[in-house]
């Protein structure tokens, strides 16, 4: 291989190396910001029936949190598949674990 | 070429050093094997404290003790440096040392001002408020859950602070790179289980 033909590869693989810039990640941090704004904003205002506020409250934490597992956790970057299984399995005893609880404290 | 960086054929550290060796690539799978494992240990202690929520023993109920204030002041806080941990990361990648060290720091510092307010949250309860760890089963669960997670934040810290200085003993290499890297991912993990403790422990604290 020649030296040019180095430098030519070299420059190839810079390029397809560009970096990330820190845009997307700032717009996850605001959409967080925003989300839990919602969430207490919900809990302050109060009057609207509790089993609506709830499920609203959970959804926004869970939304957020899928948010910034993909993007911040980089989950949604290909290759990932093995850590996708792995927290799904823990977020599914997790689960199981939470169902649990509250039947045997309800029923 | 300076000899702290790993040399790969041409002498310079590759894009994205944490998966550029077995080792680092088998240290980030593994690390997620661990956060699965870590996210069984908070659901089990979600679990309990949504079972025991309630049960007050005459003592003072979520809505009297939690304040909006510092709940939202903790957010905001480790939200911030979650997003610091991700600027650290991005530094790395550009193999920014001064800047990755940077970022780790004020990380740190975040974290510790988390630690903080923690303290002084608990401390209020415990002393003013006369909500201890045997007060009832909701105070148990709920220092349980909530210390829990401090003491990961605690953790943390420590970690991200030995790693600092293992950063300006060796720099950034094949072998540190992993470590950073993993670091990153555990921060933004404590954040995802901070939401969750806000959401459930907080404000369903306030909605009653």
């Amino acid at each position: 291989m020649t030296s040019a033909d180095h430098q030519a590869t070299h420059d190839a693989v810079k390029h397809s190396q560009r970096h990330e810039g820190p845009q997307k990640h700032i717009i996850v941090f605001i959409f967080s910001i925003i989300l839990t704004a919602i969430a207490f904003a919900a809990v302050i205002a109060g009057g609207v029936n509790t089993a609506f506020t709830v499920l609203f409250l959970l959804l926004m934490a869970i939304i957020q949190v899928l948010v910034q597992m993909g993007y911040w956790m980089h989950l949604k970057d290909r290759g990932h598949m093995m850590p996708i299984i792995f927290m799904i399995g823990g977020f599914f005893v997790a689960g199981t674990a939470i169902v649990t609880a509250l039947y045997w404290v309800w029923w | 070429m300076s000899t702290t960086h790993a040399e790969t054929v041409d002498g310079a550290l590759p894009h994205e050093p944490e998966k550029a060796t077995l080792e680092g690539r088998n240290k980030v799978l593994s690390f997620w094997l661990f956060l699965g494992g870590e996210a069984v240990l908070f659901g089990t202690l979600f679990a309990t404290f949504l079972a025991l929520r309630n049960q007050t023993n005459e003592g003072p109920t979520a809505n009297e003790l939690f304040s909006f204030t510092t709940t939202a002041l903790a957010t905001l806080i480790l939200l911030v440096s979650s997003l610091t941990s991700v600027f650290a990361v991005q530094a790395m990648h550009r193999h920014n040392v001064a800047k990755l060290r940077v970022w780790l720091i004020v990380t740190v510092i975040l974290g510790l001002g988390f630690l903080g307010l923690e303290i002084y949250e608990f401390s209020e309860y415990v002393i003013a408020e006369k909500f201890g760890m045997t007060t009832s089963a909701f105070s148990s669960a709920f220092y349980t859950l909530v210390g829990f997670h401090g003491a990961h934040v605690a953790f943390g810290v420590l970690w991200i602070s030995v790693l600092i200085g293992q950063l300006f003993k060796k720099g950034l290499t094949v072998v540190t790179a992993p470590k950073v890297y993993v670091s990153a991912m555990y921060w933004h993990f404590i954040d995802v289980v901070w939401v969750f403790i806000f959401t459930v422990v907080y404000l369903l604290g306030k909605v009653g």
